[in-house]
């Protein structure tokens, strides 16, 4: 992506460093300018976590250490990170100044790594990518340099898969739903390293990711080169599932698609689904009677702007279980041109009743997609509308007495903290959390 | 004040020509700063008669910042103050910044005083980023003579820069003064580098002719003036300054297309065919 855009939903590649926060006892080291640590975490991410926002150590890079290199330093933050942040796996990041100037910062955490410190580095340079593409790096990297070592001998464990969903802090409710994902599948039998977060064992778990008997990426295309890379490197077969399964008939769909691929029992798996789904509709069940109350008065037609992974699942899941008709889908997600196919093929097949054409632009100018969402929101003045997507979009859901749902950063709006929307019980989130909005406007 | 800039491929000699240059301008009675611009800091020797200074970025990284002029500056024959940008260890930081850093050092210190009638800057080997084309930016040297001879590799190295300056001077005042030859006594090299300049639109403005004296007054750490005045290489540099201190001619460069270039060279024999070797 190269040009000016308006109201970014993403970081520069810099924006890994929340990727390792997210990892139990996972301590970020930024080899960058001052202030870059805190713009990353200003925009995504709420609240600092163990290691995060300002604890984040960093070089803080200035102009001497353009000139004459940045190596020393960094040595000498690595060396005191290790003496006063107790952690279980550090991670250097370099930003745009250390990788323009071209510091070996290869050698500096070498010579960490040769005395057995938890330590990897990434070369990012906050110019060469967006941090979709650089959480595939980090944890590329740190699978590379650190959890190989522990590798020999081991082997494939049955029932185990590595699961790659939610791009922690990108996505706002990351800890909540890969809590969700880690429970269902657990539900069907499996043993779970989720990774990331509360349902993680951290580092250790990290350990046995080459012994897996496959992995899973629940999601568009942020993700795919972490299989693709585990495939190469350990054989490990993956199932691509291409967005985040929302309620029950994405959830169970998307079991039964691990169930296939991962040969489990299948009256094991059903009999989960089953459960799970009588709980879900249970819950629909008792809503009818508000639903027919606020007939008039509930969004009929819903705009996003988010990643691609969101704005299928929750297209899916807002049509074929509440209804609620795509108006535009606009993917902000800066997803490269060769995926974008594969976006549309989903959306085409969305609805299993009857052939829907919804409108996708993908464009992460955000700025001009409000625009066309305004635009095209003349048309259904009468209707009450609602727009899944950031803080960015507060003042035209305002404008458009929309009812806004914050599923994408930047999150001002709104405190999360185990909210997820992701399995069965995420579903239920969502529709609690669309008609509370629904019924706060009630007089 | 002019504010020239030498340029030219590494090994070219340009701080050898620069260094004797200036000092048969300042027997002229011209007042004269030369800015080194090359990390390895021996644009001065001569002139100091050795490397008896701390470079800008050597006093930077030791004493954290620059108060004084008199901290990075030292006066050398003829009253010429001489100044080292300096650099990082070779293999490390930004050497392009650091000349960057200097300069900007030197202009919040004051350097650059009224009563100076040249300021030189002899800048390394090639233009490889933005922090070697500072010296010709905006404000700085608006004068740049090329120092080169007639193998091919100078004469490329000369173009590209002629590049680089059409660049600057399209949006800027920067202009070519002329090609020095600084002579390695390649055949009918007079003759060729005077053809090149012409092609480049630009004028050969002094040739100098190879003497060992050269190399005697560079191990005795002086210029040839300094070391003996009355040696006719002596006198050639005189004459250079001269024709530095007369100079009226000052062009936007058109630099040639590697065939012209080629064809060039096999004009003046330096080349059989495009499709052999050169051979120099």
């Amino acid at each position: 992506m190269s040009g000016a855009i308006e109201q970014p939903r993403f970081t520069c590649a810099l924006g890994a460093c929340q990727s390792v926060v997210a990892i139990k006892k996972g301590v970020p080291i930024l080899h960058s300018g001052p202030g870059c640590g805190v713009q990353v975490s200003r925009i995504i991410g709420q609240g600092e976590g163990y290691a995060g926002g300002s604890t984040m150590p960093c070089t803080n890079s200035e102009e001497a250490d353009v000139v004459f290199g940045g190596e020393k330093k960094l040595r000498n933050v690595v060396e005191n990170s290790f003496k006063v942040i107790d952690g279980d796996l550090y991670v250097v990041i370099t930003g745009c100044t250390a990788a323009i100037t071209g510091d070996d910062v290869a050698s500096v955490v070498g010579s960490f790594q040769e005395e057995d410190k938890p330590i990897v580095y990434v070369e990012e340079g906050g110019f060469k990518s967006n941090n979709y593409v650089s959480h595939s790096r980090v944890v590329n990297a740190i699978i590379d340099q650190y959890v190989d070592k522990f590798n020999e001998d081991r082997e494939v464990i049955p029932g185990l898969v590595n699961v790659f969903a939610s791009i922690p802090y990108q996505d706002p409710y990351w800890n909540g739903n890969l809590e969700q994902l880690k429970r269902v599948l657990e539900g069907i039998g499996l043993k779970v390293n989720i990774l990331f977060g509360n349902e993680s064992e951290g580092v250790s778990e990290w350990k046995s990711i080459p012994q897996a008997q496959f992995n899973i990426l629940a999601g568009t295309w942020a993700g795919l080169d972490i299989v693709k890379h585990l495939k190469r490197k350990y054989g490990t077969p993956y199932l691509h599932f291409p967005y985040a399964p929302i309620g029950a008939k994405e959830t169970s769909k998307f079991l039964r698609a691990v169930a296939e691929f991962g040969e489990l029992d299948q009256n094991k798996v059903e009999a989960f689904i089953d459960r799970e789904e009588k709980k879900f509709y249970s819950h629909i069940d008792k809503m009818a009677s508000f639903m027919l109350e606020f007939r008039y008065g509930i969004p009929r037609r819903f705009y996003s702007l988010a990643d691609a992974s969101y704005s299928l699942g929750f297209s899916k899941f807002l049509l074929n279980e509440l209804g609620i008709i795509p108006g535009i889908q606009f993917i902000v997600d800066d997803i490269p041109e060769k995926y974008q196919e594969s976006v549309l093929e989903e959306f085409s097949k969305i609805s299993d009743l009857q052939r829907r054409d919804v409108k996708v632009v993908f464009n992460p100018d955000a700025g001009l997609d409000q625009l066309e969402l305004l635009e095209d929101a003349k048309d259904y003045e009468d209707k009450r509308l609602l727009i899944l997507g950031s803080s960015w979009d507060k003042h035209i859901a305002d404008e458009l007495h929309a009812d806004l749902l914050i599923i994408s950063v930047p999150v001002q709006h709104r405190l999360v903290m185990n909210c997820g929307y992701l399995g069965y019980e995420g579903g239920l989130r969502v529709i609690e959390d669309i008609y509370d909005r629904v019924l706060a406007t009630y007089r | 004040m002019r504010q020239i800039a030498i340029y030219g491929k590494g090994g070219i000699g340009k701080s050898t020509t620069t260094q004797n240059l200036t000092a048969g301008l300042a027997e002229l009675g011209k007042k004269i700063m030369v800015v080194g611009c090359d990390p390895k800091a021996d644009s001065t020797r001569l002139l100091l008669n050795g490397l008896a200074q701390r470079t800008v970025l050597d006093t930077l990284r030791e004493e954290g910042e620059v108060d004084d002029l008199s901290q990075i500056e030292k006066k050398g024959f003829g009253g010429i103050r001489c100044v080292e940008s300096g650099g990082p260890e070779p293999g490390v930081g930004c050497a392009g910044r650091g000349i960057i850093t200097s300069i900007g050092m030197l202009e919040d210190l004051g350097a650059y005083t009224d009563d100076l009638d040249y300021v030189f800057y002899d800048v390394l080997g090639d233009v490889v980023c933005g922090g070697f084309a500072m010296p010709i930016r905006e404000g700085k040297a608006k004068e740049i003579y090329i120092v080169a001879s007639g193998e091919m590799m100078a004469l490329y190295a000369a173009n590209n820069i002629c590049k680089g300056i059409q660049k600057y001077a399209l949006k800027g005042g920067v202009r070519l003064g002329g090609i020095i030859c600084n002579s390695r006594k390649v055949d009918r090299e007079n003759e060729l580098l005077r053809e090149f300049a012409k092609e480049l639109g630009s004028q050969l403005i002094y040739f100098v002719p190879r003497d060992n004296e050269v190399q005697r007054a560079e191990i005795k750490k002086k210029t040839v003036i300094d070391h003996d005045p009355n040696h006719p290489q002596a006198q050639e540099y005189r004459n250079l300054a001269l024709a530095i201190e007369n100079n009226t001619q000052f062009v936007i460069p058109k630099p040639m297309t590697q065939e012209r270039l080629e064809e060039i060279l096999i004009e003046f024999g330096l080349m059989d065919s495009i499709k052999d070797n050169y051979h120099i």
